[in-house]
């Protein structure tokens, strides 16, 4: 029955290939032309043969940055995205996935070949890379000095866009003051002076907070929201949530807001009492310092909803608007390590995402989501499909598709996780104090199995300046060094008590269970010992629709960013 | 068995021995016997304490967590956090504090634990304001006459 139903297909596509020519041909041929796989391929083929460039102008912009969401980190939130969606996961599109055009994008600093977030927004926003940790600025300002700041000051993209007449607004949940959404409005030499305490004796330069309310004060920027309310307070004042604030120029840069005009919120409540048809600035400070992790969140809008609150309050505008979203935590719970709260906050992500897609539209908004840096992020194999991928790693089944459930076992006969940082918090290496038994006992194993005794040493040596029980000591002392530093074991003195202690970095991987693994307070193993864990330099992406979308592709320089923001807006 | 040790062989014993020393260190307090929570388990989300934190003030409770590296050395005080912190965060003004932590007042004075090894803190809950008298510290929760293990 097979072989006929074949043998008169075969006959069908040569008939058709006489008319239609050898294309035809070979897709009917195929065996698997029905297949799922291959019909879903051919309608994204045709989707994609029918696109044509979009040339508009671009009315709005619209950029959204995970920070430390580079294409690892990605790649987990997209499957765990979609196991809580009750999928695999792995056949899940997040929303900026479903965006047409796609570049890799290169990410280091100029004076560095793993990129900080400072040097990362300066790029995307202004424009030209510039050193590690300088916001706003070019590479001739030498970190932590004012000075130089003035002559490599660069103008932001927000900047541009009011001057175009658009409104602006940044959001983020990490402070506002914090190096990516500050690449948006301020000029500083280092991404740490975000209130007047930290600027070094001396400096001229405004403060990252304070240069904030001047920004809101000459328009270049409508609505601000995020964390970060401890900057904008003085020392002596409790903010509303009893934390003091930390400047110490005695200025309330809330109050100096609320002068302009401006709307201040602080919690979910005078959230959505904010009267967004009203002119004037909007200030939003919803915590002492970055807002909640996803997971943790209460009494404080999530990403999505200040994403909405800010596209209503600017769609007026006749001329358009320039939206930043920054999810700034994403970045913070990779260096701790803790792949939970990095998904969460990414799925918050993903649902800003989803907001902005829906309140825009492709023929008039440029809309570019990307990532400024990624991390030591690493993952493990192999694993069956439905692996929770915040968890430990299952076996695939040769029978089936979903996995087979058994933990996959490395040479140690543990478990392990699909996912691990080359280095972080989770380290397996603990510093573990060398007991005073153990240095004894190498003084005893290294001189008993020696050959050759202290005497001989002294005997042989031609020194007449040292003594015999000295040469022996040395000797000694010699076969110990060499026994601990096969061993890895390190002496160190404490500085101010004088005492020596030894110690090794050593350890093992105990036993692990899918529970505790998928713990939302669970730190992912390491290799590398560091209580935060660091960013790489490997590319991350940039997805983009609207106007001028496709001239994001291939791999590109992240500076590249902005040119594309302003000639879609712009033409220049 | 030789009386020589080859040269694997006395690495071995070495790590033996090693491995005893750490053993008895970590093994020397007791912490057993109550049931294990975390350090979540004390806190509503919004930082208030929980019902079970509530209903154990004045019990003795397990709580899991990381020793924070430690204000002073041969004190008998540390800190226990949810996550490994590298530093000392309460040393400097300018560094992060976690928002949920648990101040441990213990027995003896602490044997400082590496700042990446899990521990469980075993010890009287005791829920209210306090401020240290030596360190300034100012706990609004306390595990007190407490003991700890490596987890």
């Amino acid at each position: 029955m097979k072989a006929k139903t074949t043998l008169t297909a075969a006959v069908v596509t040569v008939a058709i290939s006489l008319l239609t020519g050898p294309v035809v041909v070979a897709q009917d041929a195929l065996p698997q032309a029905d297949n799922a796989w291959m019909t879903g391929a051919d309608a994204e083929l045709q989707k994609r043969l029918a696109m044509q460039p979009n040339t508009n102008r671009a009315k709005n912009v619209v950029i959204m940055i995970a920070d430390g969401n580079g294409v690892g980190t990605n790649y987990a939130t997209r499957l765990f995205h979609g196991q809580t969606l009750g999928n695999f996961g792995d056949e899940n599109v997040l929303p900026k996935e479903s965006l047409p055009h796609l570049a890799l994008v290169k990410t280091y600093n100029v004076n560095a070949q793993t990129p900080d977030s400072a040097g990362t927004a300066t790029a995307m926003l202004a424009g030209v890379k510039t050193k590690a940790g300088m916001i706003g600025v070019d590479e001739t300002v030498s970190r932590g000095d004012c000075s130089t700041v003035e002559a490599g000051k660069v103008t932001s993209i927000n900047q541009l866009m009011s001057e175009a007449g658009k409104s602006t607004a940044i959001i983020t949940t990490a402070r506002l003051t914090h190096a990516t959404p500050a690449a948006g409005y301020a000029h500083a030499a280092d991404r740490d002076f975000e209130d007047d305490s930290t600027l070094p004796e001396g400096c001229e330069v405004p403060d990252i907070a304070s240069q904030l309310i001047s920004a809101m004060e000459s328009g270049m920027v409508d609505i601000a929201m995020g964390g970060g309310r401890r900057h904008f307070v003085p020392d002596d004042v409790e903010d509303e949530d009893g934390k003091a604030g930390r400047r110490t120029d005695g200025r309330n840069l809330i109050e100096e807001a609320k002068a302009l005009g401006a709307q201040y919120v602080f919690d979910a409540e005078s959230f959505a009492a904010v009267d967004l048809s009203k002119e004037g600035p909007v200030l939003g400070l919803f915590e002492s310092s970055h807002m909640k992790y996803e997971n943790d969140r209460t009494d404080e809008p999530s990403l999505a909803e200040m994403v909405e609150a800010s596209i209503t309050a600017m769609q007026g505008n006749e001329n358009g608007f320039f939206l930043e979203v920054e999810a700034g935590r994403v970045d913070h719970a990779n260096h701790g390590s803790n792949l939970h709260r990095a998904m969460t906050d990414g799925v918050a992500f993903a649902e800003a995402v989803q907001k902005v897609i829906d309140m825009t539209s492709n023929e008039d908004t440029l809309l570019i989501v990307t990532a400024d840096h990624e991390h030591a992020i690493a993952f493990n194999g192999y694993c069956g499909r439905g692996t929770p991928i915040t968890g430990l790693c299952y076996g695939i089944d040769g029978d089936g598709i979903a996995h087979n459930g058994v933990e996959q076992l490395a040479d140690d006969g543990q478990p392990y996780t699909v996912v691990g940082y080359l280095n972080g918090g989770g380290s397996i290496l603990k510093k573990e104090k060398v007991a005073a038994e153990m240095m004894i006992e190498a003084e005893i194993v290294s001189e008993a199995a020696d050959d050759t005794t202290g005497e001989q040493v002294a005997e042989a040596s031609t020194d007449a300046t040292v003594s015999t029980s000295d040469a022996i000591q040395a000797h000694g002392d010699r076969l110990v060094e060499d026994l601990l530093a096969q061993l890895d074991v390190t002496t160190e003195v404490d500085e101010d008590s004088g005492e020596s202690s030894s110690y090794r970095w050593i350890g093992s991987r105990g036993p692990l269970t899918q529970e505790e693994a998928t713990d939302p307070d669970y730190i992912q193993q390491a290799m590398i010992p560091r209580g935060s864990e660091t960013h790489s330099g490997e590319d991350v992406a940039a997805y983009a629709s609207g106007p001028f979308a496709h001239l994001i592709s291939g791999t590109i320089e992240q500076n590249y960013l902005f040119n594309v923001m302003r000639y879609a807006a712009t033409g220049e | 068995m030789s009386r020589v040790m080859t040269k694997a062989s006395r690495r071995q014993f070495l790590i033996r021995s090693g491995a005893v020393a750490v053993g008895l260190f970590a093994g020397g307090a007791n912490a057993a016997g109550s049931a294990r929570i975390k350090l979540r388990d004390l806190y509503n989300k919004d930082l208030s304490f929980s019902d079970f934190a509530l209903a154990a003030d004045g019990q003795r409770v397990a709580v899991t967590g990381y020793m924070a590296p430690p204000l002073k050395a041969q004190s008998q005080f540390f800190v226990l956090t949810k996550r490994p912190m590298a530093t000392c965060p309460f040393c400097n003004d300018g560094d992060e504090w976690p928002d949920d932590l648990l101040a441990v007042y213990a027995r003896r004075i602490v044997d400082v634990q590496p700042f990446n090894a899990g521990i469980i803190a075993s010890g009287t809950l005791e829920l209210g304001d306090y401020k240290d008298p030596d360190t300034g510290f100012f706990s609004r929760v306390r595990l007190v006459n407490a003991t700890f293990k490596r987890d």
